[in-house]
């Protein structure tokens, strides 16, 4: 092990970067591992949204799907990316938390990166999305939802939905930064995800709503994650709100949704990486 | 002039072995232009008991922030353990513990995941931590319940954990930002005598308080800030010195009207041979001089000859208290959190308590 002494007398293993991402990253987990009433809520209410409109809308809505889809493998991917939107929106409550309690100045005392800090954390909830993601595809697949492009696709809906909570992270991070207030950050993010997942394709066709829905769907990013979620889980080009031909078969939804999600998440990124700069440096603002 | 740098590096170098801190003309200004401080300069010598005392809002715990690298100063140079805090704010914050005004715990870990949780985040060598681990749940009484989760912590189990993790990679250099307030007076001692066994093992303590009990009992040197600036700077009993004298206090039975004329027959001239300090108490008066002792019967006999009616008196030596008024003309007041108007005439605590909660906020506002 790497010992190095300061001039100040002082004795430390040399911090590494990765050491510094994995002291975080555990701490966070055992955060989530000790409030258990949290982890399981933000599970329960997409079950709950799963299993209630399958069984209330799921004849109704079968009419309104293209044929020999089930309503069942219609919706689980909206389900697993209105599952990785929950977990999104705890990552800035995580902060207010640190901020309020005094955590936070206290990690910026310590001579650890403050960008292993953040990461750490950020993987910490990453982690929670892909578990509670595959808890939800496998109970979709035990109520009658077929993944049509097997292991690997359900791999990729794991995939999209971390590439999809990216924006809805940093958006939740910087609202938090914003209000430094955890009542604020817990309302911004509720307030939010139920009324974008309704405009968007989450639940049914746009094609099948009113027009003013259509059009705020398509400058939904639900739409996006959704879509992309879907046309691996039912294999076909599930996209409305964008007429893409090029790609061919699922990529003529693949390609414009990832490119959306990607531009969303570097912008947001950038955002809350800014807002993260500043609260956490030492000049005065 | 290369010899000249050559030779101020040396010196640098120097009195970087012997100084923990060395602040020179420290400033700063708020983003809305509070000054919260303005030209504070320090220096401490490794292994003091160091006490910076002031009322709220003066001032200390921005103070303290930028030591601890959390804010940059407006202007002045500051060196911590040998360190510029804008060049190499990193080797600072591996060479010091701070512990903060506010607990701050992770509740939901135990006390010993906490120690665990500061260890990695020091980078404590690996083979090291678990010693070092149960030696600080030892020193500050938790060891019964190291792996409880926090959350269940009282107020001072909370605070004694807080200050192990300042301590888990045995800094030479602690802050401790009014590290006792609102904690109950037997978990105040024991948290001293903690204080005064690290600083015993070379430790050097930054310690501000608005108690001035703490500051007696365990500081070797003291600077007394108000409003941004350093007003007073010695070891307590300097200070105390610098009172002039001895104080009497004296309680009268009736009311302002007699409390004004024994004053005025206190500062009589002859009464006592120095100029005495006289205050109007709530009580009575308060008389210091350095003939305290020697002249009090007289001015109790003066006073029965007036008519006045004595309940109580007693001669004592001057508290860091007098020494606050003696500065200030405010009384520090420890059980209020802030200040209490001294005598019924001070001119300027009317400002002063108008001023103090603006730079409250302002130091809340830059708070992290």
């Amino acid at each position: 092990m790497n010992t190095e002494t300061t001039a100040a007398g002082v004795e430390r293993t040399s911090n590494s970067f990765l050491g510094d991402v994995w002291t975080n990253f555990m701490r966070w987990n055992i955060n989530a591992i000790r409030n258990p009433f949290v982890v399981i809520s933000s599970l329960v209410q997409p079950i709950i949204f799963l299993v209630l409109f399958t069984q209330v809308f799921g004849n109704v809505a079968g009419g309104a799907l293209q044929t020999n889809v089930s309503y069942e493998s219609y919706l689980l991917p909206a389900i697993a990316v209105q599952i990785s939107l929950v977990v999104a929106s705890s990552s800035g409550i995580g902060l207010v938390d640190d901020i309020e309690s005094g955590v936070f100045q206290k990690t910026l005392v310590t001579p650890m990166n403050r960008a292993a800090v953040f990461l750490g954390k950020t993987l910490s909830e990453l982690i929670r999305i892909v578990i509670q993601v595959v808890i939800i595809l496998a109970l979709g697949v035990v109520l009658g939802a077929n993944v049509a492009t097997g292991v690997l696709g359900a791999l990729a809906i794991i995939a999209i939905a971390i590439l999809f909570s990216l924006w809805f992270l940093a958006f939740s991070n910087t609202v938090a930064l914003i209000t430094r207030d955890q009542e604020s950050t817990i309302i911004a993010a509720n307030m939010l995800q139920l009324p974008l997942l309704f405009v968007s394709s989450a639940f049914l066709p746009v094609s099948a709503m009113p027009n003013w829905i259509q059009t705020v769907a398509i400058y939904n990013p639900i739409t996006y994650g959704v879509d992309a979620a879907r046309a691996v889980m039912l294999d076909a080009d599930v996209m409305e709100v964008l007429d893409v031909t090029a790609f061919g078969g699922i990529w003529n939804t693949l390609v414009p949704s990832l490119a959306v999600l990607i531009v969303l998440d570097v912008i947001l990124g950038a955002i809350a990486v800014y807002m993260i700069n500043r609260a956490s440096s030492a000049s005065v603002q | 002039m290369s010899t000249n740098s050559e030779d101020e590096r040396r010196q640098t170098a120097e009195s970087d072995r012997c100084y923990a801190i060395e602040a020179d003309r420290l400033e700063l200004t708020y983003a809305d232009g509070t000054e919260a401080v303005s030209g504070v300069s320090l220096s401490i010598p490794k292994g003091e008991f160091f006490g910076f005392l002031g009322p709220n809002g003066a001032g200390k715990t921005t103070t303290i922030k930028v030591l601890a690298t959390l804010l940059s100063p407006t202007a002045g140079t500051v060196r911590v353990n040998g360190f510029d805090v804008e060049d190499e704010p990193r080797k600072i914050r591996q060479s010091i513990g701070y512990m903060a005004q506010e607990t701050s715990v992770i509740t939901e870990m135990t006390a010993r995941e906490n120690l665990r949780f500061a260890c990695d985040a020091y980078g404590v060598p690996r083979g090291d931590r678990a010693g070092r681990i149960d030696e600080l749940l030892d020193l500050v009484d938790l060891a019964d319940v190291a792996d409880k989760r926090a959350e269940g912590f009282s107020g001072g189990m909370k605070k004694r954990l807080d200050a192990a993790m300042a301590l888990v990679h045995r800094p030479p250099l602690v802050f401790l930002d009014e590290p006792t307030t609102g904690l109950d007076p037997k978990a105040r001692n024991r948290l001293w005598d903690y204080f005064e066994e690290i600083n015993d093992r070379g430790t050097t303590i930054f310690l501000t308080t608005q108690y001035l009990e703490e500051a007696d009992q365990l500081c070797e040197r003291l600077s007394v800030i108000l409003d941004g600036e350093i007003v007073a700077e010695g070891s307590p009993d300097t200070l105390k010195r610098e009172v002039g004298g001895e104080i009497l206090d004296v309680e009268l039975e009736d009311g302002t009207d007699a409390r004004e004329r024994a004053a005025d027959i206190a500062l009589d001239g002859d009464l006592f041979g120095d100029d005495p300090v006289v205050d109007v108490t709530d009580v009575g008066i308060s008389v210091t001089s350095r003939e305290a002792r020697n002249r009090g019967p007289d001015l109790l006999v003066a006073l029965r000859d007036a008519g006045i009616t004595v309940t109580g008196f007693n001669v004592r030596s001057p508290t860091l208290d007098d020494v606050f008024l003696a500065i200030t003309g405010e009384h520090i007041d420890d059980e209020n959190d802030g200040f209490a108007s001294a005598a019924a005439g001070t001119e300027d605590s009317a400002a002063d308590q108008a001023t103090a909660p603006d730079q409250t906020t302002a130091a809340d506002g830059g708070d992290l």
